[in-house]
């Protein structure tokens, strides 16, 4: 059994090389993923694990299984080299700051896990739903009518950086996010995320608050 | 004869305490998980999402003049809906969908146990 696993895992690899794609890459990521531990802190096979509090806090790091569902390919394959903090405070802490100290990645590594994470999708994501456009319901939504902004940073009115910091910042989030997976997230939460400080909020936005809410924070951009 | 009480008082006492401190710590956990990140750790209002550009401060829960205001059903209805349930800021999040019925009963006996009242009755 084990022998016809390792056949069929060689066969894959090979396979994977010698038609050159990006399965190439995703195949030779995997192998980095693996080989730099980022499976310690990280898991990368779904569906959803965590089923209590307790299965949440003892966590290492975020599960990464739809990665490529959640992420932008640019933003990713730059956060791997050069990891700037995401959540204002440590992961699963209410008390210590982010310490800063991602582990990076050198390029070409960076490039074929970013393939690897890539590959990971969630069928749960409905593609061109959300186009990002300034949206003042979604505005009034986010800074108003929900708490949304009493967790997560952005920037507000005059470029202030404002927001609370129990939930990762949502500054820029529009390059770091996949649209339409902000709006998946917040029509099925506990698809990707069961066990979490958010409250869920379906059934108390109406869809259409939903997508507004959505393409607002998908269109937090650079300001130029 | 003597041991054989000792040993009864013990199974007892063991067996209350096998119900109840289980419970206590379950809500322990819910309230700093869903709630500190607001209230604080020990509810005083100072968690770390009160920066100064908070908008309104969450209830302190240690203050007892307070929290004597609200009945047990305030209590259920603001964390159930909200805010703006009880005419309050927007800014305290709905949980009705988030957290079960057994939760939101243990946050309440929690609450009233960092606020040493008994609040508002009826
Ligand atoms: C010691 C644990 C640890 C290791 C090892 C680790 N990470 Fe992470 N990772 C984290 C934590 C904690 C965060 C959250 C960082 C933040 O919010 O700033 C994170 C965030 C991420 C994110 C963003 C996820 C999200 O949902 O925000 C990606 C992508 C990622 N890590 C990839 C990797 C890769 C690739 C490796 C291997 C090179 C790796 N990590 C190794 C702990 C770890
Ligand atoms: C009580 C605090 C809280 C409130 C209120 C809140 N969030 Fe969150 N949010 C969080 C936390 C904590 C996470 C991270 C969950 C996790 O990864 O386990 C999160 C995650 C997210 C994410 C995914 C970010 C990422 O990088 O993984 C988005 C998008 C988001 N929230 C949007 C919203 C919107 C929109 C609202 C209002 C309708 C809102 N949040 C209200 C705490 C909050
Ligand atoms: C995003 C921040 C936030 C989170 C998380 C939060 N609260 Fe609040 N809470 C507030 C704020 C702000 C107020 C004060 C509202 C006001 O005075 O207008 C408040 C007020 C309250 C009140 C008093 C209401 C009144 O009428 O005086 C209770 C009770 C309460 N919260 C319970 C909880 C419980 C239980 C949890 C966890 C399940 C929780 N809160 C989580 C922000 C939060």
């Amino acid at each position: 059994m084990m022998k016809y696993i390792t056949a069929a895992s060689a066969g894959f690899v090979l396979l994977a090389v010698s038609s050159g794609s990006a399965w190439a890459d995703a195949a030779a990521g995997k192998g980095a993923f693996d080989a730099k531990g980022c499976g310690e802190c990280h898991y990368t096979d779904g569906p959803a694990k965590e089923k209590t509090i307790e299965d949440q806090l003892a966590k290492k790091g975020p599960e990464l299984w739809y990665a490529g569902s959640k992420f932008q390919k640019d933003w990713l394959s730059a956060w791997l080299i050069d990891p700037k903090p995401i959540r204002p405070l440590k992961f699963n802490s209410l008390t210590e700051d982010n310490p800063a100290d991602h582990p990076k990645l050198a390029g070409d590594e960076a490039a074929s896990v970013t393939d690897f994470l890539m590959s990971l999708t969630s069928d749960a994501v409905e593609a061109g739903k959300v186009k990002p456009k300034k949206n003042p319901k979604g505005r009034q939504i986010f800074t108003k009518k929900m708490p949304c902004s009493g967790c997560h940073q952005y920037v507000g009115r005059k470029k202030k950086l404002t927001g609370g910091r129990s939930g990762p910042s949502l500054v820029e989030a529009g390059v770091r996010l996949n649209p339409d997976w902000i709006l998946a997230y917040m029509l099925k939460p506990e698809v990707f995320k069961p066990v979490k400080m958010m409250p869920v909020f379906t059934g108390l936005l109406s869809d259409k608050d939903m997508l507004n809410v959505s393409r607002y924070v998908a269109n937090f951009k650079p300001k130029k | 004869m003597k041991k054989i009480l000792n040993l009864a008082a013990f199974a007892a006492l063991a067996s209350h305490f096998a119900v109840a401190p289980a419970a206590a710590a379950d809500t322990i956990q819910v309230f700093k998980f869903y709630c500190a990140q607001c209230h604080g750790l020990e509810g005083k209002g100072d968690g770390p999402n009160v920066t100064k550009d908070f908008p309104v401060s969450p209830r302190n829960f240690t203050d007892a003049k307070e929290m004597d205001k609200l009945s047990d059903a305030d209590i259920k209805n603001v964390i159930l809906d909200g805010g703006p349930a009880m005419s309050k800021s927007p800014m305290m999040p709905p949980w009705g969908k988030t957290l079960t019925a057994e939760q939101v009963d243990g946050l309440i006996m929690h609450l009233r146990q960092l606020c040493n009242c008994k609040g508002k009755q009826g």
